[in-house]
């Protein structure tokens, strides 16, 4: 094996009292594609911004070419020869290519004035590296996905990074774009570049790294020569963890449709979506970000446009024209934006929770009875047993369980005939997360149909009596939920 | 029972914490200052010509609140104001029968309210701009209907609305009291005017929650161009006569007021109470200052500071709490 | 309505070909309406009757490409004229009086640049407090009455000529051709475009946008101040009434020059193009003897159509996806 050119050991990171990192070890060689996966939250994007100098390490060490070196901000990072690739992209748009490779950066003279025959000069042979004909001086705004992530690349390379970190690069690139991104991480492996590739894609995984690094749960679960593995081993270090939580029981019987979708397509984000809902139960929605969970559920709930499709709800077809059409008719969803889109963070629990059904509390005439919005958000914060027991707090000053418990309030309080809720559990602690599982289930239980969308396997297996796996789009398999491994839904999720 | 009395305190907290209980200190305070720096103030007279004087304010107010607390910007209420006046004045002028003239100038508030609204939740254009832009437009417009000349010879019958006393008192206090008490009720408790609370904390949780947010935000602009419409035609009624230039800098005060009564320039707090407190603070001062016979340009000073010092109040408060501008 | 948004889009996208279509447009209807308007002489009143609010613009149109805007320059402008006016009646001598008016106005300047730092004020807010104190500050010092009587000096800056040139408008040359030269090929000012196009992209490439923001401002105010001392010498006086409603016909030039509110664009060539669209139906007001009061309901109209525009073809460019009532409602 050639030298390290990263060594990275002991690494641990918290967020409040939310540990995210344990103690994590990671050695990158020279001219090697290093795949970091994991589940969402596993903490690769977190460890990768230590390693851009985003953020500080709580402990450990990290070394460079055998030099020790601590990062106070992404400028430092980048003089060792460290380039992140953001999945959020950092250009600015109107500006042109060859501005934004070298911001900051650029060729000047002594009074500080850019040489521009130099700047193009040089964007262009970085860009005929990575195999593009472009001028540099065409606006960033005017590009493809594909290309302006190629002048990310570009940016990196003029800064003589030995290490690039691809942070989901092909998750909006088309196909083509792809093939290009592959031949051009190939190229720079050749040149001696390190990549760290970071992805959720099994196959492109297996196409191009060397070695994978597999994450759980913040802590490092192995490090595997590609061609020494395959996909059922990769997959089990990933989602390795047992069934620990205790989940409600299933239902016992289920009654006719409430709600089914009939070939829901919107542009290449869902093609062809068709499903159903039963009285009672529990369906789960499983498949990897991106894969079309949360824009069915914005769909159906009349939040986005569809291009087709049919929706029919208690067997008349509808067609909600915005979330307080869907609401009137019983259809609720619950967001997994908690913070930019579900919750009031500057209000108290008692107006979140009422916050989706003020004209239950009002009369003919519109006006508000205080004393029953009081009461109502007194009963609900009992029922989900919010801590502090109070409706009076700020909702931005709980933590994060007793956030998504207000935010189930909310929309239990809006009396629902089906829910849809879109990673209910994200960031909670185990405690309030099995309560919040056993409340689906109560709701369930009374006749409510229940679809539950989540990047945890555990969670869907455990919970759900039915498990629909999107992949790109589509829903690959419909699956039981007792019996069904999570190999079985990974393999659906990612063929 | 301790628990009762822990509660009992936090509810005194609560109230002795409002914004309102705070200002009304102030404005106690001031008042009494004031009374022992110049006899004068204490004084029936002083006190019903400060009321008058500071009822466009407030009538204002309310509808700039109302755009605050949708989250939104209202920088065309002055100029609406203006040209209202202006129009309902011609209209009298030509012989038109006073509830039409005056439900003519109210209309046309409620039309360029509803403009502004329409450009801002239809179009998407950020609406200090969309509100910069009619302010232009109205006072430009105004001046040029009245060719920068006063419009006198008003109907007696109009005169009356601004002139005119019930009980010693003039008929804009009991306007603007009515309007205060009717504004600040509907916008506690009456569902739909109580929902652009929620709209100005977070639009887009609002909208999945079942909130006309579009439709809220036009209605906020346009009861906010009729209250400024309703401004305009107590001002030309009780000074006799229309001007292209009435109104001018009344966003600012309004503003301020309302900012100082707890409404947040980043939306989803305000109070019509509050605000009403808020524009009697400055008619106090301003009052003080002409009393103590301080040079009236200190005006000018003294608003742009209480500005500053309003919106720094506001921004501690939102930085305090962990709220970025941002 | 597609293809007349397809050309639109054309037309706005390279450049500002539309707009200076536009001036030529207004150039050739002007001309055979008015014979004399394309003589020097109308020319030169063109320039004189518009030549403060395109000082300003070049330094707005560094302020709106950061994603800020600045209210106060129509109160920066009197202020500074009255400073000046005053400072010429002490024995200080001309050029330390200009020098002293100027700096306070950067001072100001950089006021507003610290209330939006520190204060995490909106850019808005914040000018327009600048703005109403000012004007309330102005009023106090001057008593409401106007300043006058300067030395010859002064009076040559408003009224000389080199080669028959004003001198205002030599100034505004020189100037502007420095600042486009700054702008568009300086390291340091091409920063402004970061700021103001992502914000967060530009502190991750380590650009320290609190400090450029005093640089920003205090040149808007610089500019506005030189606008001010240059209206003091050309009336020789100083008046609070200076530079009324300045501001509006300011940010409309530099948003018809194709700079957008939500920042991270614009250019200093637009903007002049821009200015000389509102010089140009300034002049015509002028020309036709229509109520000069007309114009700023024109130029109101004006901004609003400009914004219209390019959220219009900005909201063609996009996804038709929801989009996020709390990007715009925040936005400014």
């Amino acid at each position: 094996m050639v030298a390290s050119v990263l060594k990275i050991k002991g690494i641990s990171k918290s967020f409040g009292v939310h540990k995210v990192l344990h103690d994590i070890d990671l050695e990158i060689a020279k001219g090697e594609v290093h795949a970091l996966i994991g589940e969402n939250g596993a903490g690769k994007s977190t460890l990768m911004k230590i390693i851009g100098g985003i953020h500080r390490p709580d402990t450990g060490s990290i070394e460079v070419d055998g030099e020790s070196v601590a990062f106070s901000n992404p400028q430092a990072a980048m003089a060792k020869g460290i380039s992140l690739v953001h999945q959020e992209l950092s250009l600015v748009p109107n500006l042109s290519i060859a501005q934004n490779v070298f911001s900051q950066r650029e060729p000047t003279n002594w009074l500080g004035f850019v040489k521009w025959d130099e700047l193009h000069k040089r964007t262009r042979e970085l860009m005929e590296r990575l195999g593009v004909d472009i001028d540099p001086a065409t606006m960033v705004a005017e590009l493809s996905v594909g290309i302006r992530q190629l002048v990310e690349i570009a940016k990196a390379l003029s800064m003589d990074a030995k290490i690039l970190v691809l942070d989901e690069p092909t998750s909006a690139l088309s196909e083509k774009e792809v093939e290009t991104l592959y031949r051009i991480v190939d190229d720079l492996k050749a040149a001696g570049v390190s990549i760290i590739f970071i992805s959720h894609k099994l196959p492109e995984v297996f196409r191009i790294s060397d070695r994978i690094s597999v994450l759980r749960d913040g802590r490092m679960i192995g490090t595997v020569k590609a061609e020494d593995t395959d996909t059922d081993e990769i997959i089990h270090m990933m989602v390795g963890r047992s069934i620990e939580e205790m989940y409600p029981p299933r239902a016992s019987s289920v009654g006719e449709t409430v709600l089914s979708v009939e070939g829901l397509s919107r542009g290449d984000e869902l093609s062809d979506l068709s499903f159903e809902l039963k009285k009672g139960e529990i369906l789960g929605f499983a498949g990897l970000v991106g894969s079309g969970r949360t824009e069915t559920a914005r769909a159906i709930f009349g939040a986005d446009p569809v291009d087709a499709g049919t929706i029919t709800l208690h067997g008349r077809t509808v067609k909600f024209k915005s979330a307080l059409d869907a609401i009137n008719h019983g259809v609720c969803y619950l967001t997994e934006d908690r913070k930019d889109l579900g919750l009031f963070l500057t209000k108290n629990v008692r107006t979140n929770i009422v916050s989706s059904s003020l004209k239950k509390f009002a009369s003919q005439l519109g006006l508000l009875q205080h004393s029953g919005i009081e009461d109502t958000a007194k009963y609900y914060v009992q029922h989900v047993k919010l801590r502090p027991a109070d409706d009076k707090p700020l909702v931005m000053n709980l933590s994060g369980g007793n956030q998504q418990k207000a935010l189930l309030a909310k929309w239990l309080c809006a009396d629902p005939q089906v829910l849809i809720v879109d990673e209910p559990t994200r960031g909670v602690d185990v405690g309030a997360k099995t309560e919040i599982h056993s409340h689906l289930r109560q709701l369930a239980n009374s006749g409510v149909g229940v679809i539950v969308i989540s990047s945890e396997l555990p969670e869907i297996l455990g919970l759900c009596d039915r498990v629909a796996v999107f992949n790109e789009g589509r829903i690959t398999a419909v699956l039981d939920g007792e019996g069904t491994t999570q190999e079985d839904v990974m393999k659906y999720a990612t063929m | 029972m301790a628990i009762s009395k822990s509660a009992t305190k936090s509810s005194v907290r609560e109230f002795v914490g409002r914004r309102e209980v705070g200002l009304f200190l102030i404005i106690v305070a001031a008042s009494a200052i004031l009374s022992l720096l110049t006899p004068q103030f204490l004084n029936l007279n002083n006190f019903i010509s400060i009321a008058t004087g500071m009822s466009y304010d407030v009538i204002v107010a309310i509808g700039l609140t109302l755009v605050l607390t949708v989250g939104g910007i209202d920088l065309s209420v002055g100029s609406i104001l203006g040209l209202t006046g202006v129009v309902t004045t011609m209209l009298l002028r030509a012989g038109v029968a006073i509830p039409l003239a005056v439900l003519a100038g109210l209309s046309l508030g409620a039309l360029l309210g509803a403009l502004n609204g329409t450009f801002i939740a239809k179009f998407k254009i950020n609406p200090f701009i969309v509100t910069l832009g009619m302010m232009a437009v109205a006072r430009g417009a105004s001046v040029v209907l009245t060719s920068g000349y006063f419009l006198s010879n008003l109907p007696a019958g109009y005169l009356a609305i601004g002139q005119g006393k019930w009980f010693g008192i003039p008929i804009p206090i009991y306007a603007t009291i009515i309007l205060v008490i009717i504004f600040d009720y509907l916008l506690r408790n009456w569902e739909p005017l109580h929902s652009i609370f929620f709209i100005g904390t977070n639009p887009d949780a609002a909208e999945l929650s079942g909130i006309k947010v579009g439709k809220m935000l036009i209605v906020s602009y346009i009861l906010s161009g009729v209250l400024a419409a309703a401004a305009g035609v107590f001002m030309t009624s009780r000074l006799a006569m229309g001007y292209a230039q009435f109104g001018l800098g009344a966003e600012q005060r309004a503003i301020a007021a309302s900012v100082i009564g707890g409404a947040s320039m980043s939306g989803g707090e305000g109070s019509i109470f509050g605000t009403f407190l808020g524009v009697l603070l400055l008619a106090i001062i301003n009052n003080g200052f002409v009393l103590l016979g301080l040079s009236v340009y200190w005006q000018g000073v003294v608003n742009g500071l209480i500005l500053v010092i309003a919106v720094g109040v506001d921004a501690i408060r939102r930085m305090r709490r962990g709220e970025d501008r941002d | 309505m597609r293809s007349l948004g397809t050309v639109l889009k054309k037309l706005t996208k390279k450049g500002n070909i539309g707009l200076i279509a536009s001036v030529a447009l207004l150039t050739v209807v002007m001309s055979l309406a008015y014979p004399n308007f394309l003589t020097l002489f109308n020319i030169e009143i063109t320039a004189m009757g518009f030549i403060q609010e395109a000082l300003m613009a070049l330094g707005m149109t560094l302020v709106i490409i950061s994603g800020g805007i600045d209210l106060s320059v129509a109160a920066v402008l009197p202020f500074t004229a009255i400073i000046v006016g005053l400072l010429l009646k002490t024995s200080l001598g001309v050029w330390p009086s200009i020098a002293i008016a100027l700096g306070v106005a950067v001072l100001i300047g950089f006021i507003n640049a610290l209330m939006i730092n520190k204060l995490r004020v909106f850019p808005f807010i914040a000018t327009l407090a600048t703005a109403t104190m000012l004007r309330g500050v102005a009023l106090v010092i001057t008593e409401g009455a106007t300043i006058s009587g300067f030395p010859t000096a002064f009076y040559e800056i408003g009224h000389g000529r080199v080669y028959g040139i004003p001198v205002p408008v030599i100034i505004f040359l020189v100037l502007a051709v420095l600042f486009a030269l700054l702008l568009k090929n300086h390291s340091y000012f091409q920063q402004v475009y970061f700021v103001g196009g992502n914000a967060k992209a530009a502190q991750l490439s380590g650009i320290k946008v609190n400090r450029l923001r005093y640089v920003i401002y205090g040149i808007s105010a610089f500019m506005a101040g030189l606008a001010g001392i240059i209206t003091a010498s050309q009336y020789v006086s100083a008046s609070t009434g200076f530079g009324l409603n300045s501001d509006m016909r300011v940010i409309t030039s530099v948003i018809i020059g194709g700079a957008s509110l939500s920042g991270g664009k614009g250019s200093i060539g637009g903007t002049i193009w821009g200015v000389i669209f509102l010089a140009i139906i300034s002049n015509a007001f002028v020309q036709s003897g229509a109520p000069t009061y007309w114009q700023d309901v024109v130029y109101g109209g004006m901004l609003l159509a400009a914004v219209f525009l390019e959220e219009y073809l900005r909201a063609r460019g996009r996804k038709a996806k929801m989009k996020s009532w709390r990007e715009f409602l925040t936005s400014g």
